[in-house]
């Protein structure tokens, strides 16, 4: 590329002169005629309009791809972080039962959501914790139960698009499919009763100890998972209901239960 | 407004594509960087959690 301008926006650059010179009478003829306010007006118009679809485009990019990356990324080293933590003593003491907000629970498997599938859960619902690709554990407008509790509800809920979207195939679930919670000395096996397919975002009752809207009426050992339907948007929100099936102790080898092999 | 950047970028066409390219770059940094997550929570896509009225996004 020489240094001589062979550019033609370089040429209309320097027939046009200084930014100023933009009478009409200096316009003698040919292209180098310039276009009035209107024109030009209506121009700048137009590349806002393409800004504008760009701008939305890359929120779209930045949504559904970017966030995923990050949050799988997050979500992958405080996973390695809790295996480690867990497999560090050998036999210690019972593990802490009591957890702040922000640690790491265990793991979330689901078969009908995929082989292999896999889901940090921490305490907390806020979008922090859930921008990090997790399923958070309801700490309001209820306070979960925990797995091990004598009875109450252990609702999650994880994103359906973006940051993970951990729980974009929760609509596949249907009763009896398995769902294994791993904490470090147990899984715990649910099996899914019930779907609510769509509900309002204020309909917290879902999440009660005893769901309401469910066929539970009595005080259980239940398990909730929410996240927002339809796909790509949070007008609603679905949720699924399981009980409690048995708990299996983890072995040396971490052996899976039934339901995972 | 991108012929006016065009023809501010200084040197040739290469040098100018260089320029042009980084600060494309430079802007989809700030955007993914800063703009973006700020943007986020004030857009209802990723609410999912179900919460009172009160309650902020989840």
């Amino acid at each position: 590329m020489s240094q001589q301008s062979t550019d033609p926006l370089d040429g209309l650059a320097d027939e046009t002169g200084d930014e100023n010179g933009d009478g009409p009478a200096d316009a003698p003829a040919g292209r180098s005629a310039r276009r009035g306010p209107a024109m030009v007006a209506l121009g700048v118009f137009g590349e806002l309009l393409i800004t504008l679809g760009l701008l939305l485009a890359l929120f779209a990019v930045y949504s559904l791809w970017w966030t995923n990356v990050q949050a799988d990324r997050s979500a992958d080293l405080a996973s390695d972080k809790l295996r480690s933590a867990w497999s560090a003593p050998p036999s210690a003491a019972p593990p802490a039962r009591t957890y702040a907000a922000g640690d790491g629970v265990g793991f979330l498997h689901v078969p009908a959501m995929g082989a292999g599938y896999q889901v940090l859960i921490r305490m907390g619902t806020d979008a922090d914790t859930l921008a990090e690709g997790v399923a958070g554990v309801y700490e309001t407008p209820y306070r979960s139960a925990m797995p091990w509790d004598p009875s109450g509800n252990f609702a999650l809920a994880a994103h359906r698009d973006g940051h993970g979207a951990k729980f974009h195939d929760l609509d596949a679930l249907k009763p009896g499919d398995a769902v294994v919670v791993e904490t470090q000395d147990s899984w715990y096996v649910y099996r899914v009763d019930e779907t609510l397919p769509e509900t309002s975002k204020y309909d917290t009752g879902v999440v009660a100890p005893v769901p309401e809207g469910s066929s539970y009426h009595s005080p259980g050992r239940y398990i909730t998972l929410t996240t927002c339907t339809p796909v790509y948007t949070s007008r609603y929100r679905m949720a699924v209901w399981g009980s409690l099936v048995r708990v299996d102790p983890v072995d040396a080898a971490r052996t899976p239960p039934a339901e995972l092999r | 407004m991108y012929g006016w950047i065009w023809r501010h970028l200084p040197g040739n066409t290469l040098v100018r594509a260089v320029l042009a390219l980084l600060l494309v770059l430079g802007v989809v940094y700030v955007l993914f960087q800063y703009v973006f997550p700020w943007a986020e929570p004030l857009l209802p896509f990723g609410d999912v959690t179900v919460d009172g009225p009160e309650g902020g996004a989840g």
